[in-house]
């Protein structure tokens, strides 16, 4: 019995001439955070799926940028799309990273992004 | 000429089709038949990707470098400094909203004497394809994304650079819809060049960070090639 | 000053760094009171989360694109500009639901077409049934035309 009710079109009436993630500004609403903050990598399970790399859970990071509006990636594989959230781009020091990084490379640092679930103040 | 790595099997015969190939070849036909896309979309899609290459972006740096508006422009804004490169994110794609894959927010990552940035993606292989074309192999493999993060400056040893101990180091890990870009620092010995000069010493290799620019280098430097079975046509 | 966090995080790292292929083991579907928390974390781990894993060093290549790589990739994208699905669905699915073995074991390009071809499947938009015949059609095709 063929059930399927996809809407193939609402990302592209969604998106089109206006671009992804531009077309989700303005729906998540006041950014928690901001340039400048102290933030900790929440270990939340990730089981099934998800975009906040194992690496970074736990460490301490430094918030550089506040880049855009988007559904976080746990829910957009699903098609899940009705709720946006800012995403976060957070520097790391090697040093809080990696046991074994040297102390010579003191200066090394790692960005990466992060939904605001996955951030709390540290 | 290509170098092997390791022993191959003797080329099949012209007509023997891989698991690969005949999966490919099913999957399309059938999502035609189905009427999920047409076979002009993908012909259309196939042309897209053939325009697509390192040059824009090597302009965009050389720009930057000829012009500190520009380069203002470029490093909080990549997306309307794609614009004249002739790059634009949103509406050059055939489907008018970005590319599905890439979507439509270019970092451009500028490099200082004292701040280098190289580009991975550890979770698969993110890439800002609408300005520097498709990624590279190695980009794509679990042994870069693995080991960049970690020990950046072993990898770059292995890609023949390294960098003094107080330049600080930055992987940029692209995770989500963000793409990256690095722009290089001008090197010594370019002093009143035009920008296509420029634009010829910013090889792609220079765009992901594991190289940088240098006059009379105008190419990525040699790497083994594996060859394809059934290389892709071109039609030009 | 790690946390307990970092701790548990950096042991999952270098445990997942040997998860290879079990050839062999000597009790398959094990009793659940023999995994502990870093068993489970390992075996639910999402494949495609390998950054900080150790790893050797390699010789660093380029490879030579196949017509049926690229045809692949543009099936992808045009699977998603149709909206079949979205970018972020693909990734899930062909980085993550294809499980550790498929992962390490097959081409990154065998995973972006295993993913096409069962998204179909899943969505009714084809039956199993037409993708099976399809490819045993497609097969014959090649056959018939081989110089054998």
């Amino acid at each position: 019995m063929k059930t399927s009710h996809y809407d193939r079109a609402h990302h592209a009436k969604k998106a089109t001439g206006v671009g992804d993630p531009q077309c989700f500004k303005g729906e998540a609403g006041l950014a928690k955070f901001k340039v400048g903050d102290r933030v900790r990598i929440k270990d939340l399970p990730d089981l099934f799926y998800s975009r906040c790399q194992v690496y970074t859970r736990g460490a301490v990071g430094v918030v550089i940028v506040v880049v855009y509006e988007s559904p976080a990636p746990e829910d957009e594989a699903w098609d899940n799309t009705d709720k946006s959230e800012w995403f976060y781009c957070v520097k790391f020091r090697q040093k809080d990273l990696w046991p074994e990084y040297p102390d010579l490379y003191a200066n090394d640092t790692v960005e990466t992004e992060f939904s605001e679930r996955w951030l709390e103040k540290a | 000429m290509s170098d092997k790595p390791h022993e191959h099997k003797p080329a099949p015969m012209v007509d023997e089709v891989s698991d690969f190939e005949a999966l490919e070849i099913a999957v399309r036909e059938l999502a035609i038949e189905k009427g999920l896309f047409s076979a002009e979309d993908h012909r259309r899609w196939t042309e897209y990707v053939h325009t697509l290459g390192p040059l824009p972006a090597a302009r965009l740096v050389a720009k930057a470098w000829l012009d500190p508006e520009y380069k203002k422009l470029a490093v909080t804004d990549g997306v309307k400094a794609s614009l004249e490169v002739g790059v634009d994110w949103i509406n050059s794609p055939p489907t008018g909203f970005g590319t599905p894959s890439d979507y439509c927010n270019l970092r451009v990552l500028e490099d200082t004497p004292k701040l280098k940035h190289v580009v991975v993606c550890t979770l698969c292989s993110c890439y800002p394809r609408p300005i520097l074309g498709q990624s590279p192999e190695w980009y794509r493999t679990p042994n870069y994304r693995r080991r960049l993060v970690r020990w950046p400056r072993q990898v770059l040893a292995e890609f023949g650079l390294q960098l003094p101990p107080d330049i600080e180091i930055r992987v940029a890990d692209s995770n989500q819809k963000t793409r990256y870009m690095v722009m290089p620092t001008r090197p010594a010995g370019t002093e009143g060049w035009s920008e296509e000069q420029l634009a010829e010493i910013v090889t792609r290799d220079c765009l992901i960070g594991v190289a940088v620019p240098k006059p009379g280098v105008k190419a990525n430097a040699k790497r083994p090639v594996h060859p394809a079975v059934h290389p892709v046509h071109h039609d030009h | 000053m790690s946390s307990s966090t970092r701790e548990r995080v950096m042991r999952h790292i270098n445990t997942v760094g040997q998860l290879q292929p079990a050839l062999h083991q000597p009790q398959h579907a094990p009793y659940p009171d023999a995994i502990d928390h870093a068993l489970y974390r390992a075996y639910t781990r999402g494949a495609h989360d390998v950054g900080g894993e150790p790893d050797v060093p390699i010789r660093w290549e380029e490879k030579e694109e196949e017509q049926w790589e690229l045809n692949t990739f543009a099936t992808c994208e045009c699977l998603a500009w149709r909206g079949v699905w979205n970018a972020e669905e693909r990734r899930r699915r062909q980085n993550v639901d294809v499980g550790q073995t498929v992962y390490l074991g097959l081409p990154y390009y065998g995973r972006w077409l295993l993913t096409a071809a069962l998204v179909m499947v899943d969505k009714q938009y084809v039956t199993l049934t037409e993708l099976v015949n399809k490819i045993d059609e497609v097969k014959k095709r090649h056959e018939d035309k081989s110089l054998r």
